[in-house]
């Protein structure tokens, strides 16, 4: 599906290039949080826009922070490795988990159970 | 004599296992509501029954502005691709809550602009804050050039969404969500070139 509209000069168009991301979809994802009823244009415009602003700062800091730099490659697990490491992303370490050996899984749930003991 | 393996005495529902003088009791499940019925509770006929994990931006979309931000020569991983534009509903959910709940606290309905950028701060997002607030003043500015002209809404689909929620007076459904060209406004004012801090340009 192309994006591309024809080039006017009008206000709406250009206010329309510098969103890069669909606002209704958006919208639906902010409407799927419980408790939320409606959404004022400009909330879901600064939405939307920091979004963008989002993924380029989680894509470039993950490319500079990981493997990437020398494979010239963004992978997954450089995107993990950059959740687990920064305060920002930190919200993202449980949709990215770090994949680890088994033993050191259970290694670390033998840990918490300890912890959990001694409540 | 050992107790029904079931039981239907009313007075013993409610009761726990723990009460009962033997394992052997098989309680009688109650009704289960509130939990069940969360996917049903949706108002509104426009929305489709989707669940939170399941709503996505376009991963086109993701993808250009992840190669956009990395070195030119860069390549990005498919699985990095899908995994960014799960952050990135993360993303916005997280900043969603945070701005939802201080809008509740206020005592207020709507979210607004206000909301989000605080939310944002909290969060340890501020070094976006500016940035917006900056990008926001030229979307302002380039809505108001149509404010003079009859606020007609513009198109139809999105429009239709927008004046649900938007208690925005300036005229609504100027953005569309899908980059197509909409019903057009006839303009009679000049327009100046908006110049962008930082503009990501899609041909």
């Amino acid at each position: 599906m192309s994006k591309n509209s024809p080039e006017k000069a009008d206000p709406s168009s250009e206010a329309k290039k510098t969103i890069s991301l669909p606002i209704s979809r958006v919208r639906l994802i902010m409407k799927s949080s419980p408790d939320v009823s409606s959404i004022n244009q400009d909330a879901l415009f600064l939405t939307t826009k920091a979004t963008e602003l989002f993924v380029q700062h989680l894509a470039l800091s993950s490319f500079n922070n990981g493997c990437g730099k020398e494979t010239n490659s963004l992978s997954y697990s450089d995107l993990a490795k950059t959740a687990e490491e920064s305060e920002t992303f930190h919200f993202l370490t449980d949709i990215l988990p770090k994949k680890i050996l088994a033993r050191d899984y259970l290694k670390s749930l033998e840990q918490m159970q300890e912890e959990d003991a001694d409540f | 004599m050992d107790g029904d393996s079931s039981t239907t005495d009313t007075s013993q529902l409610g009761i726990t296992g723990e009460y009962m003088a033997s394992g052997q009791y098989v309680l009688q499940p109650q009704d289960e509501d509130g939990e069940e019925s969360m996917n049903d509770h949706e108002e509104g006929g426009a929305k489709e029954n989707y669940r939170e994990q399941d709503i996505y931006l376009p991963i086109a979309n993701v993808a250009r502005i992840m190669k956009n931000a990395v070195p030119q020569t860069g390549k990005i991983a498919k699985d990095a691709k899908e995994c960014v534009q799960e952050c990135v509903s993360e993303f916005i959910s997280f900043i969603t809550s945070e701005a939802s709940e201080r809008c509740h606290q206020e005592k207020r309905k709507t979210i607004n602009g206000e909301d989000i950028l605080f939310a944002m701060s909290t969060l340890g997002f501020d070094m976006y804050v500016d940035p917006l607030k900056l990008y926001l003043q030229k979307f302002r500015e380039a809505m108001k050039g149509e404010k003079g002209i009859a606020g007609v809404p513009v198109g139809e689909g999105l429009t239709e969404e927008l004046t649900d929620d938007f208690t925005n007076p300036l005229p609504a459904g100027i953005i569309t969500a899908d980059g197509q060209q909409q019903n057009v406004m006839v303009y009679t004012t000049s327009y100046q070139q908006i110049p962008t801090v930082q503009q990501i340009q899609f041909s």
